[in-house]
This record gives C-alpha cells, structure tokens and sequence, in this order.
C-alpha cells in the first residue's frame, strides 16, 4: 500500500533529523580548533546532541588518524608481603586471547593515555583564569579515578599485594632509520617510560623530537624479532618510582593531588599536556 | 519578463527534487540484503558478547578495570563532562545477576543472528548493545561502532523475513498466519517495503558520513601525505597480526598504499553511487578493510566494516550471487548472463542475451518475468528463483537518477527483446505445428498401409 503525501512528510523530517546527527558530531571534531568548537557547527549540534550520545554516534570516525602514532601500554608492578614484584604489561597478546580480547585490553590502555592530564593547576592558573583551572583539575581528577580503577581491579585478581602502574610507550622506528637497520618492533629500545609530571617551564630544554620518531640504535646488538623486554626494565621501574614519585598511581582509595609546587612556575600554555609527553623523550627506558 | 513561465520552470524544479527525494527514500525495496548483513551483524555481535563472557568480571561490575563507579562518573557530570551515554549496567554489581543478564544478551544476540522473533530481538539486541558500550567506556573501537549502527538499522526493516527461522516459521505456520494480525506483524512476508529502502538508504549513508570523516581526518596529518602512514601501521607491535615490516623496502608500494587509502576514504561517498564507480569502490573497500583484518589485528572490525560496504548491492544482485550455483546452467551472472529456460519440449530458449555493459543499471529491470512467456523454469522449486519473480514486478531500483529519455530507452530495448523472444516462439511454434501435421499425414499414411497389406494377407488365406 503506498504511503500517503501526511506520511511521507512526516518521515521526511524524521529522516532529516537523524542524518544531521549522523554527520554533526564528525564534522564538530573536523571543525574544532584552538579557539574550541566551530560556534555554527555547536549550536547546530545542541538540540540533537543527548540523541547522537545515547545512540553512540557522537564518534569522529578518525582511525589511524590524523597520524598513525606509537600504542600506548599500561605496566603493573605487583608486590607481594614478601616484597617480591613481578611486572606485567597490559595488553599482552599471549595472555589475552581471542584477538577481539586483546583489542579490549588495549582499547583500556590506550584511554588512560587519551584522558591523561598533568598534575596541576598551578597555582598561578587560579589567579589568572578560575575557570580553566578548575577544568584542569577535573580533567585532572578523571585521570586518576580511572587509573585508581585499574588498581583496584589489580589489587582484586591480586589478593593482598600492592599494586603500582605506570604508562608505557611503544615508539615505531621511523622509515629510514628502519631501512637502514632493521630493528624487532617489540625491542625494548622502542619502549619508553612516561612520567606523571608537572608541565615544564617556558624554554626547558628537553622540548625535542616528536615521539613517532627515535634516533637509529646505536651500539648495543640488537634483540631478534620476538624477543620480549629485558628484565631489567623493572629496575628501571623502581628507579623511576622512585625519582619521579608521581609515575606510579598511587595506593591509597583517595586520588591525590601530586605535590606540584616545588616543580612549577608558569606553563606554557596551561590548555594543552604536549610538554609532559616530549619531556618523556629525555626517559626512554634503555635497558 | 515572462513570470508565469519562470514560475513554472521554478515549480518544476522543485518537483524534479521532490520527485527524487520520494524516489529514493519511498520505493519499496526488497529486504534480501538486509537478510544477509542481519547473519553479519548478528553473528559478530554474538561472538562480541562470547568473548566478553571469556572474561565478564574484567570488563563489568564493581571490580572490573572501569569500575561500575567510574564508568558511570565518565558520564554523569562528576568531572564536568555529563552526556546522555547512560546505561543500567553502572548500577549492576551483582556477579549472577551480571551472569544472568548476559546469558540473556547471549540468547537475544543468537536469536537476531538467525533470524528468530527479529521483529522483537533485533530492536532487543540492538539496545542491550548499547547499554554494554556506555558501560564498557575505555574499551571499544570501531568495530563497536559499525556493529552498533548496522544493528540499529536492520531493526528497522523486515530484515528477518528471509534467510531466517522466521521465514522457516512463516512457511510452516501458513494457515494460521493467514488469520493472525500478530503473527503477520512478527513474521512478515518477504516482499519489497519502503521500510527496507529507508533502512538501506540511511545505513548507506551513514558508512559515506563515516568514510568522508575518516579520510578528512586522515587528510589534516602528515603522514598520510609523505606516504608513510602504512607503515607507521605495520610498524605498530600492538596492532601488528602478521609481520610486514618487509615493506619496508618497497618505498613506492607502501606509499601507493597510502595515497589510495587516503583519496579512497575521502571520495568514496561519490564513487559508490554511480554504477561504473562502484566496484572500484567496494572492491577498494575490501582490499583495505581485508587488510586491516589480516595484518592489523582487527579482524572483527575488517570483516564487519566489509559486511557493512554489502549494503550497496542490491537485493536482486545478492540474490543471484547466492542463487548462482543453483540455476540450471550454473552460470546465471548477476550482471547480464544469459538466463536459460526451457521449453519443456527439451531444448532451450534463449531469453536474455545482452552482454551490453550499458544494461547493467538496469540489470534486474531488463529482465522480465518468464511467466509472461508462459514458460515454466526447470527449477520452480527454488525460493530464490520465486523471490525474482516477484521481483520483477518490483519498481526499477537503479541507484542514480535517470532522466526520462533513458528509462524510455531501457523500456525500448526491454520491449524489444521481448519481441524477439516472442518472435522466436512463435517461429518454434509453427515448426512444431509443421512436424506435427507431417506426423499426423505419415501416420495416416502407414495406417493406410497397414490396411492393405492386412487385405492382402486376408485374400491370400481364402484362396488357399
């Protein structure tokens, strides 16, 4: 029976309706910048933004985009009453098995790293703009109450230990550097440790290369394809612990507000975390 | 100035526009190949929520990796950001009850894979899937994604009237159905709906949408310009499934790779409409989604994003790709083949014959419907074959817009095949009549014959 003109219409406009939400929530990623949201596309995209939240189509659709970079790891150190530790990496594709299961334990990863902001705000922050700072600390606060999860979660399939974990980063060799001397992609040079610090200060020196790329391996005989890290990255983990007692999420139910004081003056530029993650080019874990 | 005029070459305009809009979203569609992406959809959110089950307390309840707390947090505003991504699993810590949930999930998921009470485990499948994705926040990728979506649409359309338990149950539960209001709504027949066009055209649309994104945000990086974003894939230890890093030293290849990745991604919601332009399209789609599955370690994501890309042929094109190996000479292509039929006197018409790639948009509207010769399919037990019959009483469905001077050419030519059809039957016709008539003389001849050689025989026993 063919549908009648009142019908047509009717589901015209629903038709309508769903198609900008389909192709709203990209096109505000594409038209964010520095400045935020494009105003036109976020007044457009408010009325239907709780529909395109429920129905899971406020994505970006942006894979392996806008730059393929390096995978980001999360590293359990799990100590027992005896003050042993053994160290696991997560995701582990011989311990998470099928594939779709190993995806998901990377996914977990790979979303600490996203949401990771900085200790802070400094204080200067709060004088200048109150808003921003409070931002800051609740973007802040949603990093740790994830990580304390993870904890948690390690704490409960590991009764009675202590638990402590850290992010971990997988660089990918760059083209050359591979061509020239081929290196395994799981070789522990590859992987470094990111340090849970305070933004910098204007000028710090070790604002260097962007993480996709490392300089080629020098020295040490390299690691056959397959090989996993070295032990004494573990070592590396404590000495890190130690020096930078902000890397490891800390033990207790409460998320704490790392001490930041005695570490900042002035960031560059307190919207953004780029000075953390290049300031970890100057940490890469060599075993 | 000639206002009236203008006013009409206005209104006609907006009618032209009218009349597309109505054409595309309004033209019944027959569900076949919502049938086959619904056994897709379905048996890749099923094994989704097997393998969540290999690991359930990791990923759901209060000691999980997202705690129950933190992932409703993630949403309800605790660190400022608050969305409308809710879901009741936040609130469910209970381990068997969590058990219990699943396993009806697992139920539910498994009844929409084969197509059991879809009209009520699709739309359930399809809301269960979202309450686990706001409550396994961190943890999905784009295969959630495209699950997720193609779900919602085939919940939509008719999509288990065929290929499925219920088509099985229509058929078996015939007499009853025929009385049954309910039973009419639940197992509905598989014939073309506008219901099936809608949720074809929106799926379809929704994959152009995340295809140009995709490519627009692969087109604001670096790498993907250099060339050397296929190898900062391959070269990623997480997602690597199979080493190719030997691509390394094959710079033009990889870097090929990459350029039409990127201008594919980009430009693929103009290229799959045409019908030239599409299977360049959907065969790119293949090569790279297959890829990702093969070497990327995303083999769920691969096969449902190809999955998916099924949704731009058409029902009458999936049901000849599937009904292949079943026609009388195995060879009945989608695209122009000759279809074979007998005449049942033993040797066979030829009916369709136009290899002419000009033919193909029009692939299944050129075909005419063999009852109108009156001549009965070797085969009239295949449902695929009764379901094209049917078809070709559908409406043209062609997927770009034709003016009206080439449907009068497709009607023309269509026309004109059927004269020659015709022609030839009633030629064979009229040499059987001619065979028949010289039989019927011959054997009028031999009875003669017989007669006098039995006079014959006769005279010759009275004389003796």
């Amino acid at each position: 029976m063919p549908l009648s003109a009142r019908v047509r219409i009717g589901l015209s406009v629903l038709i309508l309706a769903h198609l900008f939400a389909v192709v709203l929530p990209p096109l505000s990623f594409q038209t964010a910048g520095s400045l935020g949201q494009s105003p036109a596309v976020a007044t457009l995209l408010r009325p239907v933004e709780p529909y395109t939240q429920f129905l899971y189509i406020d994505r970006g659709y942006a894979f392996f985009a806008p730059d393929p970079g390096p995978s980001h790891l999360v590293q359990a150190a799990i100590t027992d009453g005896s003050g042993e530790t053994i160290e696991v990496t997560f995701p582990d594709r011989e311990k998470q098995w099928p594939r779709l299961l190993y995806h998901r334990y990377f996914m977990l990863t790979e979303f600490l790293d996203e949401i990771y902001f900085p200790p802070g705000p400094p204080p200067e922050l709060a004088e200048i703009d109150q808003a921003e700072a409070e931002l800051w600390e609740r973007q802040r606060s949603r990093y740790e109450h994830v990580r304390q999860s993870y904890i948690e979660h390690l704490k409960h399939v590991n009764p009675g230990k202590d638990v402590a974990i850290g992010r971990r980063e997988r660089l990918i060799p760059g083209i050359l550097e591979f061509q020239r001397e081929p290196i395994a992609l799981n070789d522990p040079r590859l992987l470094r440790i990111i340090p849970d610090v305070p933004v910098l200060l204007d000028g710090d020196e070790t604002l260097t290369a962007p993480p996709e790329t490392i300089p080629p391996p020098v020295g040490a005989a390299m690691e056959p394809a397959g090989t996993t890290m070295k032990r004494g990255t573990v070592a590396d983990v404590e000495k890190e612990k130690k020096n930078t007692q902000e890397d490891f999420g800390p033990e207790s139910d409460t998320p704490s507000q790392e001490s930041t004081e005695s570490e900042i003056g002035t960031p560059n530029d307190s919207k953004s975390k780029p000075e953390v993650a290049e300031e970890a080019e100057a940490e890469v874990a060599v075993p | 100035m000639n206002l009236p005029a203008s006013a009409t070459s206005v209104r006609s305009f907006v009618s032209g526009y009218v009349q597309a809009w109505d054409w595309f979203w309004f033209t019944p569609r027959m569900p076949h190949t919502l049938g086959v992406l619904r056994v897709i959809a379905g048996v890749m959110l099923l094994y989704s929520h097997l393998v969540l089950a290999s690991d359930l307390s990791s990923f759901l309840g209060d000691s999980a990796w997202m705690s129950n707390e933190a992932a409703r947090q993630l949403h309800d505003g605790a660190f400022g950001f608050s969305d409308f991504g809710r879901s009741y699993l936040w609130h469910l810590s209970n381990p068997l009850l969590l058990w219990l949930h699943h396993g009806v999930t697992i139920l539910v998921t498994a009844s929409f894979a084969v197509g059991f009470m879809t009209r009520i485990t699709a739309p359930a499948a399809w809301f269960l899937q979202l309450m686990y994705l706001h409550r396994m926040t961190g943890t999905l990728f784009g295969f959630d994604q495209i699950v997720t979506y193609t779900t919602m649409y085939l919940m939509l359309a008719p999509s288990g009237s065929c290929f499925s338990v219920d088509a099985w149950l229509r058929e078996r539960w015939a007499a009853r159905r025929a009385d049954s209001r309910r039973l009419q709504f639940l197992l509905p027949e598989a014939t073309p709906s506008v219901a099936a066009n809608i949720a074809t055209r929106l799926l379809q649309l929704h994959l152009c949408t995340i295809y140009l994104f995709g490519g627009l945000a692969k087109a604001r990086g670096e790498l993907w310009w250099d060339g050397t974003a296929t190898w900062f894939s391959i070269g990623n230890y997480e997602y690597q499934s199979m080493d190719m890093t030997w691509l390394a030293n094959y710079p033009r290849l990889f870097s090929a790779m990459t350029h039409a990745t990127l201008f594919w991604e980009i430009f693929y919601c103009a290229l799959i409409w045409p019908r030239r332009s599409r299977p360049i399209a959907l065969a790119l789609a293949f090569a790279v989604h297959g890829g990702i599955a093969a070497f990327l370690g995303m083999i769920t994501f691969g096969l449902m994003m190809i999955g998916a890309n099924l949704i731009f042929i058409r029902p009458e094109q999936m049901l000849r790709l599937i009904s292949r190996g079943k026609t009388i000479e195995g060879q009945s292509d989608a695209l122009g083949d000759s279809s074979v039929t007998s005449t049942g006197a033993g040797d066979s018409v030829e009916v369709h014959d136009e290899g002419d790639a000009q033919d193909h948009e029009e692939e299944f509207d050129d075909d005419f419907s063999l009852d109108d010769l009156g001549i009965e399919e070797l085969e009239p037990d295949s449902n695929a074959s009764d379901i094209l019959k049917r078809a070709d009483s559908d409406a043209p469905d062609s997927e770009v817009l034709q003016d009206q001077s080439e449907r009068e050419a497709a009607l023309a030519r269509r026309e004109d095949r059927l004269r020659k059809a015709s022609k030839r039957l009633r030629e064979k016709k009229e040499q059987l009549n001619a065979n028949l008539e010289k039989y019927s003389e011959r054997v009028e001849r031999l009875k003669k014959r017989e007669a006098k050689i039995k006079k014959l025989v006769d005279r010759k026993r009275k004389k003796k």
